[in-house]
């Protein structure tokens, strides 16, 4: 393929209601490839304190799992790009694995990323996502040993969500060769990778091009939307809605190599 | 010590348990279960451990027949397994000699720690300073603030004590932060967890570094004569309470009883019991257990006058010995559990750690519940010296913030 693909990653009920339809209009309008709605849950442990604070406020704004569903839902109807659920296994678990992959494939979610649901404590989610048409994502890191990864692979998934470097989200990412010989030994057996972790600059993007199928974006555009919401103020709701419209877009535009 | 394969190694516990992490934690698990395995294993690592338990911790505590409060209750005799007198003042020292011994021998040079009330802190940075290891405990805000005194010894034994300002900011918090550092610095540190949860091999480690204070307890009761009617324990995470009942866990007697905190009321951030139907099956922090969780799965808010106890979730073993009525589960509220400190400080010279003082709690109400032939064991898994700023203010508040203005004036 000739360009690279961006996941834009956000968190339904961050910073408001609002403000957080307002951030993935603006995404479904940029035109991103996938979107990463990331539900959120009281102790993410393998998310950094750009997110763990977003996902905070977000459960303090009222985000549950059916809002997260209907955030889902309308998005998809507003002609969003193909979404993936990203969450913790105790939110998944707490519907029951079936019922969460049923309720995702009826808001019209294309998969779910659960990377503490890892294949061989999976609590069904893998079948039951194959009974849904819903792709499951595994996760793998670059300490992943090369048994694990045979073994993620055998499921012959369609797509394979790569974090570049071991450690949380949020932190700066330094690529290098390993980074690019890792990605081709993952994709090599035919799924479509996923990067992320770290990833927030244009050059990033272009040093990834042609070792993966899509970059995923995630802290950056948690604060784009952070900044632009705090900097509009709580007391003009409808110029905040237009500022966090526009600083995802404007990140969008920079992210995309020229 | 004879050379034995060791076969103790569980991973699960009924539905419980289990090693629900993202992929990056996988590698340091694995090795762990591992290294783990294999240690005890060796005859070598084993003399080792029981050296330092001997000339570091002071093994064996002593067993005290509490005679003066059983004669007052009339009832069943209560023993009190005084494991607060080890070294750093609780059970929490034998795991975290037992798992620094296994860090050093995996080549790990930095160690880092959850702590809740500051005794499984103060423990590892003890462990750590023998043994020449750098140490990072993450702790709290709000637990730093009610446990000044065991950061402050954190650090003299030159650990670094880092606040926790996220979520709740108190044990749970702590525990995330850590398992965030360890995703990425597993390559030369080792995450050394205070409790008997955990993703595996977490539960099943803790659980036999701990047994020491069981099978110690069990050989004095031989050895006195007795035959013990009931075992009695506090129970937060529950690495005490499983370590504590770990020799009678196959056999039917005798009871076995965890106290979980009852804090200042059965409701929603007003108390930490997960069992007797308070708690739901949920995965949280790598592994599946029992957890206060609202019906998304979200985790609630805790409350209990010990810090120790003022987790959401309870060890994954625990979970499942108490849905199969091996352990039976009762609860202290925070003013019962200062009522029984007292009681034992004045009729028996042990003051209780305020979270063992909730199994104290539940030793009285059980005695009087028996007959004099009846015998209670319970475990004081510590000692109540770092509770001072706390009970002091609850017992003897005047007098407690005279001194404490005095103090400033002085300073």
């Amino acid at each position: 393929m000739s360009t690279t693909a961006i996941m834009a990653h956000m968190i339904p009920y961050f910073p408001d209601r609002e403000l957080s339809y307002a951030a993935a209009h603006g995404l479904i309008d940029s035109k991103v490839d996938y979107l990463e709605v990331q539900f959120p849950f009281s102790d993410p442990s393998a998310d950094g304190p750009t997110i763990e604070d977003a996902c905070g406020r977000a459960l303090a704004a009222g985000f549950s799992t059916a809002r997260g569903f209907e955030f889902v839902h309308t998005s998809v109807d507003r002609g969003a790009p193909p979404v993936f659920i990203m969450t913790y296994a105790g939110i998944v678990y707490a519907s029951g694995v079936k019922d969460f992959c049923d309720l995702a494939k009826q808001s019209g979610a294309a998969g779910l990323i659960i990377p503490d649901l890892p294949y061989d404590y999976d609590e069904g989610l893998y079948e039951a996502g194959l009974a849904q048409g819903l792709a499951i994502v595994p996760v793998i890191a670059p300490s992943t040993t090369s048994d694990r990864l045979t073994e993620v692979l055998k499921s012959r998934p369609e797509y394979v969500y790569a974090a570049l470097r071991v450690g949380i989200t949020g932190a700066a990412t330094e690529l290098g060769q390993d980074n690019l010989d890792f990605l081709d030994r993952v994709g090599s057996a035919g799924a479509k990778v996923m990067a992320g972790f770290g990833i927030r600059s244009r050059d990033q993007v272009t040093m990834l091009a042609g070792h993966v199928h899509a970059v995923v974006v995630g802290s950056a555009f948690v604060r784009a939307i952070s900044a632009a919401a705090d900097a509009a103020g709580p007391d003009e709701p409808a110029a905040a809605a237009e500022a966090v419209y526009s600083a995802v877009e404007t990140l969008v535009a920079a992210l995309r190599p020229n | 010590m004879q050379q034995h394969q060791y076969s103790g190694f569980k991973n699960t516990f009924g539905e419980f348990g289990g090693r629900y992490v993202a992929e990056v934690l996988r590698p340091p698990l694995d090795e762990l279960e591992a290294a783990f395995i294999a240690a005890m294993s060796d005859p070598q690592y084993r003399a080792e451990f029981d050296a330092i338990c001997t000339n570091f911790i002071g093994r064996p505590t002593p067993l005290l027949h509490a005679r003066n409060t059983s004669r007052e209750i009339g009832g069943a005799q209560i023993y009190i397994k005084l494991e607060g007198l080890a070294n750093t003042g609780a059970h929490k020292i034998n795991n975290a000699v037992g798992q620094a011994l296994l860090a050093k021998r995996m080549g790990k040079t930095r160690i880092i720690a959850e702590t809740g009330a500051g005794q499984h802190g103060v423990a590892t940075a003890a462990i750590c300073a023998k043994l020449g290891l750098e140490c990072c405990v993450y702790m709290g805000e709000v637990d730093i603030a009610r446990q000044k005194p065991n950061v402050f010894c954190m650090e003299l034994y030159g650990a670094e004590v880092r606040p926790v300002s996220s979520g709740s900011r108190t044990l749970k918090d702590a525990v995330n932060e850590a398992l965030r550092d360890w995703a990425s610095s597993f390559e030369n540190t080792h995450y050394l967890i205070g409790s008997a949860l955990g993703p595996s091999p977490f539960p099943d480690m803790v659980r036999e570094f701990q047994s020491v204070v069981g099978h110690e307890t069990k050989a004095q009761l031989k050895a006195a004569g007795v035959v013990p009617d009931a075992l009695v324990a506090c129970v937060g995470g529950g690495s005490n309470s499983i370590g504590f009942f770990s020799p009678y866990l196959e056999t039917e007697a005798p009871r076995l009883i965890g106290v979980e905190a009852g804090g200042r009321s059965i409701t929603i951030g007003g108390h930490a019991a997960r069992m007797n139907g308070l708690g739901k099956t949920g995965i949280v922090q790598g592994y599946k257990s029992l957890f206060l969780l609202d019906d998304d799965g979200q985790v609630q808010a805790t409350h209990s006058v010990s810090a120790g106890l003022d987790y959401p979730g309870i060890g994954p073993q625990l979970a499942h010995l108490g849905s199969i009525g091996r352990i039976e589960f009762m609860r202290a509220s925070d003013t019962e559990a200062l009522d029984a400190l007292k009681i034992f400080a004045r009729n028996e010279g042990v003051i209780f750690a305020l979270e063992s003082a909730h199994g104290g709690a539940a030793a009285l109400k059980l005695a009087a519940e028996l007959p004099p032939s009846a015998t209670i064991v319970v475990n004081m898994s510590g000692r109540g010296d770092k509770d001072i700023f706390i009970t002091a203010r609850e017992i003897a508040p005047e007098s407690w913030k005279r001194f404490l203005e005095q103090e400033v004036q002085t300073l």
